[in-house]
């Protein structure tokens, strides 16, 4: 897989998005602290931290005893640029061409 | 413990295809940094960390920590960029790269020590460093910034 595939991959999951949500409000939280808010294990909330953080969107750091877990919005970042940007822009060239060609007929 | 560092500690990840001595090279050269850090002109010699706009304006100006290249560099944050977080304490930079496999570097930021620049904290975070960084990947990658 390349790295787009790990982040698409990891996107695609309602509990990975809601996890990358949970860190967006407030970042460089413990897998405790992560796990407390959702209805699933401990060991299925690791799972998903895990593809978040092959995906490159979740870092963790050591603090003392904890580990803790930062968003990582670059890979998203890139993502955007790659997929989003581009396709936007041609929507939009093709808007007003339509809109060219539209006024041009009256 | 936990509450205060997630206020206070931002991280940033990406890989880049590109030789550590580049990336190096690419943080620490006004010539460089112009093309992809908001316009900045930033020169950091083994002491001081100077940031500039085009115009001459002072941007930033702190202390290098540690200065080892081209694996770690470690600066302090003053946002002189803007009258209001500039009135704020500083903060730290730290930039760590290191070589992955075929010629990619992991490239990792992290900013701390926050805990006195609330506004900093803010308009650093979301697109602040991700624009600067994923900038600075498209432009050692393509030879052309993003943005």
């Amino acid at each position: 897989m390349t790295d787009d595939d790990h982040v698409f991959k990891a996107l695609a999951d309602p509990t990975r998005r809601h996890l990358l949500d949970r860190l967006f409000e407030r970042d460089g939280r413990t897998l405790t602290e992560l796990e407390s808010e959702l209805a699933m294990t401990r060991f299925g909330v690791m799972k998903h931290l895990r593809v978040l953080e092959d995906a490159g969107v979740v870092v963790t750091r050591r603090e003392g005893r904890e580990k803790l877990h930062f968003l990582n919005p670059v890979p998203i970042r890139l993502i955007h640029d790659r997929w989003i940007d581009k396709y936007t822009e041609r929507q939009v060239s093709a808007l007003s061409e339509l809109k060219t060609r539209l006024e041009g007929r009256r | 413990m936990t509450t205060t560092a997630a206020k206070t500690t931002q991280v940033y990840r990406v890989f880049i295809k590109a030789s550590a001595d580049q990336i190096w090279e690419a943080i620490t050269r006004p010539e460089w940094t112009a093309r992809y850090f908001h316009g900045a002109h930033i020169t950091v010699t083994p002491e001081h960390y100077d940031s500039r706009s085009a115009d001459g304006d002072v941007w930033g100006d702190s202390a290098v920590e540690v200065f080892d290249p081209p694996q770690k560099l470690v600066h302090g944050w003053r946002s002189l960029y803007d009258p209001e977080m500039a009135l704020e304490d500083e903060s730290r930079v730290t930039w760590e790269i290191e070589e992955d496999e075929h010629g990619v570097c992991l490239l990792t930021v992290t900013h701390d020590r926050l805990e006195g620049a609330p506004k900093t904290a803010a308009g650093v975070s979301g697109a602040g460093w991700t624009g600067v960084i994923s900038n600075l990947k498209t432009l050692l990658e393509t030879g052309e910034p993003m943005h």
